[in-house]
């Protein structure tokens, strides 16, 4: 079994740097949408707060 | 013994490609519908341009009672970003990636950005008008929120016009390209026309919830819409994948830039783009006042008039994606539509005098006609003129200049009619004298574009540009993907080995 080699083509049809890539997308896309909805939480809490 | 294992990979492989947002295999011939969903993007652009610069800026200022020139400088924020147009391009055509991806993360962001802005943008607007609890907050929170919402909108479609536009460039043969351009210009105005409707019938009877489901709405729409036209149309490349990984220095955007404008003509391509692009610019926003003070139309007929003007815009990418389907030469066809905006502000300023509604619409027809042939035109030539590896740079200049000029011409055709609407001598005149200043300007600005456009003529009917050459000169492109067989999924890996 060789997981080192970095052109192997596991059975997704990726390469491990191939699949690091997707992955640092999901990532990526995360963070920005995590900042996003905290964002929009804080700006609905000073226009209509809930938290008493 | 039956080998489970082996049966449950050849499976996975089997099911994994459908699922995963690659185009199969890069293909010779795209078929138009996979086009018409890849236009979709330009569709989202449309509704967004609409929501801020329509819709957005009358609801801020009437509902939200938002000081107009605080409107007027959020409203324009999202232009601040288009001359980073050039630098988008440019990135993506230098993109490493190990999938031998260059625009699909691009794409991918610019979604992201736009959504994000309108995620948080109702809320901002409430926040900035004071709306609720929000008296009490802090200026700088609405002020900010709202700044940040309009530049990420902004930012999002700037990054996905451009990307977009080179994706679709990549993904047809240079003999398609018209008809890709005149698809998307279509789309693009499909897109503002429908939203605009939308927009108008959604918020007739204005409420802050309203108005928190349509912006929001606009959200979940612009990344649905960016998804179904992105999925699958980048194919993977392992071949280019490799190249790019192997590459020693990165590629530096002034050198790549330096390279761009050094070919013949495309600083005087870039001018003349500039000056057509503000002068069909102004043309929009002053019509409706135009028709409304000077000829006495009433609203329906104003907004019909917009109908009008978009009619010829239609008919102008029409004829131009025929003639350049057929071989015709972008820039004749551009030097041909500032020859016919020339005349049509000239029947516009005469209906001024004469109070002819049959030339002013005429007129407006016209203008509408000749900015679609130089839209087309324009943004053809730049296709066909940017060498493979540069397209995302040319588009993204193309776009830049375009998208800053049109803006600018668009603010400083408001700023001029007031400028001399203020004018103490302006109260003896007669009161189209501020709307005519501005047309004449528009038709001086389309003439100086024309001259300009004028020595470019020898260049760009190059016969020594036929297909052949042309295919021997981009030797990394499709044809190279083609002849490897292994860059498509259903044959995964240059190095198949045995999963043990």
């Amino acid at each position: 079994m060789s997981t080192n080699d970095p052109d192997k083509v596991w059975p997704t049809g990726l390469t491990l740097r191939e699949a690091e890539e997707v992955h640092s997308y999901l990532i990526d896309g995360t963070r920005v949408f995590g900042v996003i909805a905290l964002l929009a939480h804080v700006l609905v809490a000073v226009t209509t707060p809930w938290l008493g | 013994m039956f080998d489970y294992k082996t049966f449950a990979y050849s499976k996975l492989r089997g099911i994994a490609p459908r699922y995963l947002p690659f185009a199969d295999v890069a293909t010779e011939e795209v078929p138009l519908s996979r086009l018409l969903r890849l236009s979709l993007f330009q569709v989202t652009v449309g509704m967004a341009l609409v929501l801020m610069v329509g819709t957005l800026n009358r609801v801020m200022i009437v509902e939200l009672a938002v000081p107009a020139s605080l409107v007027a400088v959020m409203v324009s924020l999202p232009l601040l970003f288009a001359p980073f147009r050039a630098l988008i391009g440019f990135r993506s055509d230098s993109f490493v990636s190990a999938l031998g991806w260059r625009r699909v993360p691009f794409i991918w962001k610019g979604t992201m950005w736009q959504f994000g802005g309108f995620a948080i943008m109702p809320f901002a607007l409430l926040v900035l008008s004071g709306y609720g609890e929000a008296v009490d907050a802090p200026r700088w929170l609405g002020l900010g929120s709202a700044a940040l919402s309009f530049l990420l909108v902004g930012a999002g479609l700037h990054t996905v016009q451009t990307v977009g536009l080179a994706l679709a460039t990549d993904l047809v043969a240079e003999e398609d390209q018209p008809k890709v351009v005149g698809l998307m210009y279509v789309m693009l105005l499909l897109g503002m026309v429908g939203a605009a409707f939308a927009y108008g019938a959604l918020l007739e009877t204005y409420t802050p919830g309203r108005l928190i489901q349509v912006i929001q709405g606009t959200a979940v729409v612009t990344i649905a819409l960016n998804l179904a036209a992105l999925w699958r149309q980048e194919p993977r490349d392992r071949v280019r994948a490799q190249a790019m990984l192997e590459r020693r220095e990165t590629p530096q955007f002034a050198d790549s830039w330096r390279a761009l404008t050094a070919l013949d003509g495309a600083i005087r391509l870039l001018v003349v783009i500039g000056l057509g692009a503000f002068a069909f610019g102004m043309a929009d926003v002053l019509l409706e006042p135009f028709g409304g003070q000077i000829l006495s139309m009433s609203v329906a007929e104003t907004t019909r008039l917009t109908a009008v003007l978009a009619g010829g815009s239609f008919l102008g990418f029409a004829i131009a994606s025929r003639v350049l389907g057929q071989g015709g030469d972008p820039l004749r066809l551009a030097r041909t539509g500032a020859l016919i905006g020339v005349p049509g502000f000239g029947a516009i300023i005469l209906a001024a005098g004469s109070g002819d509604l049959v030339l002013f619409v005429a007129g407006v027809f016209a203008v509408g006609f000749g900015a679609g042939l130089f839209g087309h035109g324009t943004l053809t030539a730049t296709m066909r003129r940017a060498p493979k590896e540069q397209i995302g740079l040319a588009l993204g200049a193309w776009g830049a200049v375009q998208a800053t000029a049109a803006g600018i011409g668009v603010a400083l055709g408001g700023i001029l009619r007031d400028i001399v609407l203020a004018l103490p001598a302006s109260r003896a005149l007669d009161p189209a004298t501020p709307y005519l200043t501005v047309f004449t300007l528009e038709a001086v600005v389309l003439l100086m574009a024309l001259i300009v456009a004028w020595p470019l003529r020898a260049l760009d009917g190059r016969p020594g540009r036929s297909k052949s050459s042309l295919k021997a000169l981009t030797p990394m492109s499709r044809p190279a993907s083609r002849s490897e067989p292994d860059t498509g999924l259903s044959n995964p890996g240059p190095r198949p080995q045995e999963v043990s």
